[in-house]
C-alpha cells in the first residue's frame, strides 16, 4: 500500500527488525538468547572455577546440593556440585560454550554448503539436480539419532567429530529448500530482465537470485541450530559426543542421570535448564524471524 | 444528498451518508474512506471510479460490512431501503448478505472454493438463505447459470472451479450473487481481469438481468469506459473522497472537476492518434500525508489560496442541479498544461513508408514455439506411455508460423486476447526464448550463426520492458544496480563513471536521479516502470519489447509513461514492439498492428488502416467490442464464444467457431496471410479471390 510510505521508506532489514521486536514473545526470548549467549561468550569470567582444569577439582566436594561451600571455603556452590566435584553452575556456564560452539558451527557450516550444492541442483538442473536432490531425500529419509549413531561410531568421539556428523545431517534442509527458493525466484521477471540484459549466468545466480533466498533459509539456519544443540546434546547423552573431560550440557545431564534416584537431583537438572532455555529462546527468536519474513517474501 | 433527480418518492435502495472508514497501522491512522454520501434508487446502475487507493472498493466494503481489522467503519450511516446496517448486529447483517445485498469480486477463483463443485457451493448459496430442498436448489442454481448466458448449465454445475476458463468462472459468480435476486449488487472490478471480447459477453448479461430484475447495481471500476456504457450515474472517488456525482452524461460531458477532467483528456481515445497524451501531473498523495484542504490541490493547475480549505459540496450547474462536486473552481478551460513545443507529432502513417527500405532491426521468420507438457520421465515412464497408462506429451504451439518486422523508428503493435501467443513472441524478439522453429535475424544476420559476442550485441539492442512493474524489479537491489550493472559489464560505462551514467538513464526516464539509493519498493507503480525503462536504456538498445507496458498503471500514471515512450522514440529515434489487449493504447501510440490469435496472425495493417478498414473478422469483432466513453450505454452485440484453449485448437481457421461468417472450408483449410491491399495482409478465406 502506497499510504505506508514512511515506514516503507527504510531498509528492508530496518522493517524486519521493526516488525520483529513488535512480539513481547519473541523480545523475551532475544533478551533470553542474549543472556545465554552473553554467559557462554565470557564463561572464564563469570565462574569461581575452570570445570576443565581437574587441578581445581576436590573429589571431596561432590554431589553437594545447591548452596554448600567448598571445602576449602572458598567459595558457594550455588547449583550444586557433580560426581567429580565440579562446581554445576561453571560446568554448565562452560557447558552452554560447547552446546552453542557446536550447535552454531555446524548450522553455519551446513547452511553454505547446504545452500550452495542447492544452488547447484537448480542452476544446473537436469541429471545433476535428480542426483542431488535423490542423495537429499536420502538423508532426510534416514532417522537422524541413528544417522548420526552410525556416523559418529565411525569417526569417533570429539568436538571435531561432532559438528562434522551434524554438518552431513543437517546441509539437505538447506540444499532442499535453497533448491525450491532459487527454482521460484529464477522464474521472476526479474531475472528475465537480467538475462535480457545479457549478465552472465552464475552471476545472476549468486548476484540476484541468491539475495532474494536468503530470508527462508535464515529462519532454517535459526531452528536448525536449536536442533543441532538438541542433538548433540542427545549424542553425548547416549555417550557418542564430547569427551568427559569436556562435558556439554548434554554430557552434564547424562552424568547426574544415575543419581536422579537418590535424590540428588540437581547434577542433571540445572544443565537440562541450562538447555531448555537456551532452545526456547533459539526457537522464539526463530520462530518470530519466520513471521516476519516469510508474508513479505510472498509480496 | 441525491445526485439524480428521485422522481418518485419511494425509498431508495441505498443511501450512505458521510460514510468514515480508517484504516489503524502501524504507520498511522489511514482515512481510506473520507466522507462518502450518495444515493442509488431501484434498479440504478451507479459506476463507482477511481484510480488505485482512492478507497472505491473500501467503499464497497464498508457497504457490505465486510471491512477487515486493521480498518474499521468509525462514522456515517449506511441506509438499506431505509434501515440503517452500520449498528445492524452481526447475525442480522449476515442475514442480508448473498441475500439482499450481494457482491462480486474481481478474481473468481478466489471467491470460489477451488475444492468444492459449482453445484454444491451453489446449492449451499441457495440453502443458506431458503428453506428448499437440495433437488429444487439445485434446479434454481441451473437456472439462474441459465440466465446468465451459460450454456449447457448441467455440465458447468458438476464442474469444478478450475476446469471453467475465466469468464466462465466470473459468470457463476456473478450467477451465485444473482441466486436470491438481490436488491442490491456490489461489483468489485468483474471485468478487469477478463479479455475484452469476454468482458462485453459479461457486461451485456449483466445488463440484461440488471434491467429484468430491478437490482440497483454499484460498479466499482477503474476504467471510465466500461462504466460509460453500462452505468446511469458515475461518481468519481480520489483519495477517499467522491470529487464528482452526476449521470453519466454529465460527468462525460460536462465534467466539472479539474480530476475528472484530467482523465478523460488523458483516455488515449481523447486525444490525437500519435500525439502527446494530456496528462495530469505528479501522482495521488499518501493518505498518511494528505493535503489538509482539497486533496487534489497539489496536481490541480487551477488550486489556489481558496483549496487550502477542505471544498464542500457544490451544485455549480443551472441545467443540471443534482450534479455535485467538490472543487472550490469548477469548470474551467482545459485542465492539461500548455503542451511544450515538440515536434508536432508527426502523423504516424507519414513516417514510415520513408523506412520502407532500411534494413529490419528485427526479422522473425516463420517462428514456432511449441511448448511440451510432459516431463522426461524416463523408463517407467516410456513403460506407462506404451501400454497406455500414461498420455502421450501434449503439445501447445503458443506461436505457430509467425513472420514479424520492425524497421528502425517503427513502432509495431501485437495486439491480441489471452493465449494468442503474443507475449511469447515478445520473449522470442527479446532474445528470453529460443523459437522451436524458424530464425530471427538481427540487424540482417541470423542470430543463430552468430557468435557469442555477437550474440550478445544484438540482444543487448532489444530490450523488454515488462507488464509488472512490481515482479520485474530485484527487490533485493538498489535502483543503481538495477539501472547500471549491465552498462558496467558490458563496458559501456566504466566504475568512475557509473554513477553520472545511471543519473542520466534515470534523468531520461523522468526519475530524480537522487532517488538512485532507494530500493524498489519505495517507489510507487508508476516510477518503477520508469526504472524498468530506465535499465532497459542503458543498454543503449535501439528497440524496446513492452510487454504489456502499462497495463499495470491507474490512467493518469499511463498517459505519463505513454508520453515517455512517445519521447523516447522522437528523441532516440527507438523502435518498439509494443504489445497490448488495449487496443485504445496502441492506436494511439502505433504505426503498424499486428492482431493475432491462438498464435497465429489474422491481420498485419499501418493503423490507420487497420482501424478505419478491419478486414478479418476477429479484428472487426475486437473493434467492436472496446468500451469507449463515447459509447454511451451501448447494448452489446458481443461476439460469440469462449477464446479456445491453445492446447486443441480448431481445426482450419482457428478462429472459425466464433466466426460469424464462417464457411465450410474455414474447419478444413488454415487460410494463408495474404495482401488484400498497400501494406495490408490479412489470414481469411473471406479475401481469397480465386
Amino acid at each position: 500500500m502506497s499510504a505506508l510510505k514512511s515506514y516503507d521508506e527504510r531498509s528492508i532489514w530496518w522493517r524486519v527488525a521493526a516488525d520483529f521486536l513488535h512480539s513481547r514473545i519473541a523480545v523475551g526470548g532475544l533478551v533470553l538468547l542474549a543472556v545465554v549467549v552473553l554467559a557462554a561468550l565470557l564463561a572464564p569470567w563469570i565462574t569461581p572455577q575452570n570445570p576443565y582444569d581437574l587441578m581445581q577439582l576436590d573429589v571431596l566436594d561432590a554431589r553437594l546440593p545447591p548452596g554448600s561451600h567448598s571445602s576449602e571455603g572458598g567459595y558457594t556452590y550455588w547449583l550444586g556440585t557433580d560426581g567429580q566435584g565440579r562446581d554445576l553452575y561453571s560446568a554448565i556456564v562452560y557447558g552452554l560454550r560447547i552446546s552453542l560452539t557446536v550447535g552454531v558451527g555446524s548450522a553455519l557450516i551446513a547452511a553454505v554448503v547446504g545452500t550452495l550444492v542447492g544452488l547447484v541442483a537448480a542452476y544446473a538442473g537436469g541429471k545433476v539436480d535428480a542426483l542431488l536432490m535423490r542423495l537429499v531425500d536420502l538423508l532426510l529419509s534416514f532417522p537422524t539419532i541413528l544417522m548420526a549413531l552410525m556416523i559418529l561410531a565411525y569417526v569417533g568421539k570429539g568436538v571435531g567429530n561432532v559438528m562434522l556428523t551434524l554438518v552431513l545431517l543437517e546441509w539437505a534442509y538447506y540444499a532442499r529448500t535453497a533448491r525450491g527458493q532459487a527454482l521460484v525466484e529464477a522464474r521472476r521477471e526479474y531475472v528475465d530482465a537480467a538475462r535480457g540484459q545479457g549478465i552472465p549466468r552464475w552471476r545472476i545466480v549468486t548476484g540476484h537470485i541468491l539475495p532474494n533466498c536468503l530470508p527462508p533459509l535464515l529462519v532454517i539456519g535459526a531452528l536448525q541450530i536449536a536442533r543441532a544443540i538438541t542433538l548433540e546434546a542427545t549424542l553425548s547423552f547416549l555417550g557418542l559426543g564430547v569427551p568427559i573431560t569436556e562435558p556439554s550440557l548434554g554430557l552434564l545431564i547424562s552424568n547426574g542421570y544415575q543419581y536422579l534416584l537418590s535424590n540428588e537431583y540437581w547434577i542433571s537438572f540445572f544443565p537440562g535448564v541450562a538447555l531448555l532455555a537456551a532452545i526456547v529462546a533459539i526457537n522464539l527468536v526463530g520462530d518470530q524471524l519466520r513471521d516476519v519474513l516469510n508474508p513479505r517474501l510472498q509480496k | 444528498m441525491s445526485a439524480v433527480p428521485v422522481q418518485d418518492l419511494e425509498v431508495p435502495t441505498l443511501e450512505v451518508r458521510n460514510l468514515q472508514t480508517r484504516f489503524h497501522t502501524r504507520a498511522g491512522v489511514l482515512p481510506v474512506v473520507d466522507g462518502v454520501s450518495f444515493t442509488l434508487g431501484r434498479g440504478k446502475v451507479l459506476g463507482l471510479v477511481g484510480e488505485s487507493g482512492s478507497g472505491k472498493s473500501v467503499t464497497g466494503f464498508s457497504i457490505m460490512g465486510l471491512v477487515d481489522a486493521p480498518g474499521r467503519v468509525e462514522g456515517g450511516q449506511v441506509l438499506f431501503q431505509g434501515g440503517e446496517l452500520t449498528q445492524l448486529p452481526a447475525t442480522e447483517r449476515r442475514e442480508l448478505r448473498g441475500n439482499r445485498i450481494a457482491m462480486i469480486f474481481q478474481d473468481p477463483m478466489a471467491t470460489l472454493n477451488p475444492v468444492l463443485r459449482v453445484d454444491t457451493q451453489m446449492i449451499e448459496a441457495v440453502k443458506a438463505h431458503q428453506r428448499v430442498s437440495t433437488e429444487a436448489a439445485r434446479r434454481h442454481a441451473r437456472d439462474t447459470l441459465g440466465r446468465m448466458g451459460i450454456s449447457s448449465p448441467e455440465e458447468r454445475l458438476r464442474a469444478y472451479p478450475h476446469q471453467l476458463s475465466g469468464g466462465m468462472r466470473q459468470r457463476v459468480a456473478i450467477a451465485i450473487a444473482m441466486l436470491h435476486e438481490p436488491d442490491l449488487i456490489i461489483a468489485d472490478e468483474p471485468t478487469t481481469a477478463l479479455d475484452v471480447t469476454i468482458q462485453a459477453q459479461i457486461l451485456s448479461e449483466v445488463q440484461k438481468l440488471v434491467r429484468e430484475t430491478g437490482t440497483s447495481l454499484i460498479w466499482i471500476s477503474h476504467d471510465l469506459s466500461v462504466v460509460a456504457s453500462l452505468a446511469d450515474e458515475i461518481a468519481v472517488m480520489y483519495a477517499g473522497r467522491i470529487v464528482e456525482h452526476g449521470t453519466v452524461a454529465d460527468v462525460l460531458d460536462h465534467p466539472q472537476h479539474p480530476y475528472t477532467r484530467g482523465l478523460i483528456d488523458s483516455l488515449p481515445s481523447a486525444n490525437a492518434r500519435g500525439a502527446r497524451l494530456r496528462q495530469i501531473q505528479g501522482m495521488t498523495p499518501s493518505l498518511l500525508d494528505m493535503p489538509a484542504g482539497c486533496a487534489f490541490a497539489p496536481r490541480c493547475p487551477h488550486a489556489d489560496a481558496a483549496c487550502e480549505q477542505r471544498p464542500g459540496v457544490s451544485r455549480p450547474r443551472h441545467d443540471a442541479p443534482w450534479h455535485e462536486v467538490r472543487c472550490f473552481h469548477p469548470q474551467r478551460g482545459q485542465l492539461a498544461p500548455a503542451l511544450p513545443d515538440l515536434p508536432a507529432a508527426l502523423p504516424a502513417t507519414a513516417r514510415v513508408p520513408a523506412q520502407e527500405q532500411e534494413v529490419p532491426l528485427i526479422d522473425l521468420r516463420q517462428v514456432a514455439q511449441r511448448f511440451g507438457a510432459t516431463p522426461p520421465l524416463g523408463a517407467v515412464g516410456c513403460t506407462l506411455r506404451s501400454i497406455g497408462l500414461s498420455k502421450p506429451p501434449v503439445v501447445t504451439h503458443a506461436v505457430d508460423g509467425v513472420d514479424l518486422s520492425v524497421r528502425p523508428g517503427e513502432v509495431v503493435g501485437l495486439v491480441g486476447e489471452s493465449g494468442c501467443g503474443k507475449s511469447t513472441l515478445g520473449r522470442i524478439a527479446a532474445g528470453l526464448l529460443t523459437p522451436t522453429e524458424g530464425e530471427v535475424v538481427v540487424g540482417g544476420k541470423p542470430v543463430a550463426s552468430l557468435s557469442a559476442e555477437e550474440q550478445l550485441a544484438a540482444r543487448l539492442r532489444i530490450q523488454m520492458v515488462f507488464q509488472d512493474p512490481y515482479a520485474s524489479l530485484n527487490p533485493r537491489l538498489r535502483v543503481s544496480r538495477i539501472v547500471g550493472e549491465a552498462a558496467l559489464l558490458h563496458g559501456l560505462t566504466d566504475a568512475a563513471g557509473q554513477d553520472d551514467y545511471v543519473c542520466a538513464q534515470l534523468r531520461r526516464a523522468g526519475l530524480d536521479p537522487a532517488l538512485r539509493h532507494r530500493y524498489p519498493h519505495q517507489f510507487s507503480g508508476g516510477q518503477r516502470q520508469r526504472i524498468g525503462i530506465a535499465r532497459a536504456l542503458a543498454v543503449q538498445p535501439s528497440m524496446l519489447v513492452c510487454d504489456e507496458a502499462v497495463a499495470a498503471l491507474d490512467v493518469s500514471i499511463q498517459a505519463q509513461i505513454l508520453n515517455l515512450f512517445m519521447d523516447l522514440r522522437d528523441q532516440l529515434g527507438l523502435a518498439y514492439l509494443f504489445i497490448s489487449h488495449d487496443l485504445g493504447v496502441i492506436e494511439h501510440l502505433c504505426d503498424r498492428v499486428v492482431v493475432m490469435y491462438l498464435g497465429r496472425v489474422v491481420e498485419s495493417a499501418p493503423v490507420a488502416e487497420l482501424f478505419a478498414r478491419p478486414a478479418h473478422p476477429y479484428t472487426q469483432a475486437l473493434l467492436a467490442e472496446i468500451p469507449s466513453i463515447d459509447a454511451r450505454r451501448t447494448t452489446f452485440s458481443a461476439i460469440r464464444g469462449e477464446i479456445p484453449s491453445p492446447i486443441a485448437p480448431p481445426s482450419g481457421c482457428h478462429f472459425h467457431p466464433r466466426c460469424p461468417q464462417a464457411m465450410p472450408r474455414c474447419r478444413t483449410e488454415v487460410p494463408q496471410l495474404r495482401g488484400i491491399a498497400i501494406r495490408h495482409a490479412t489470414a481469411c478465406h473471406l479475401y481469397e479471390t480465386n
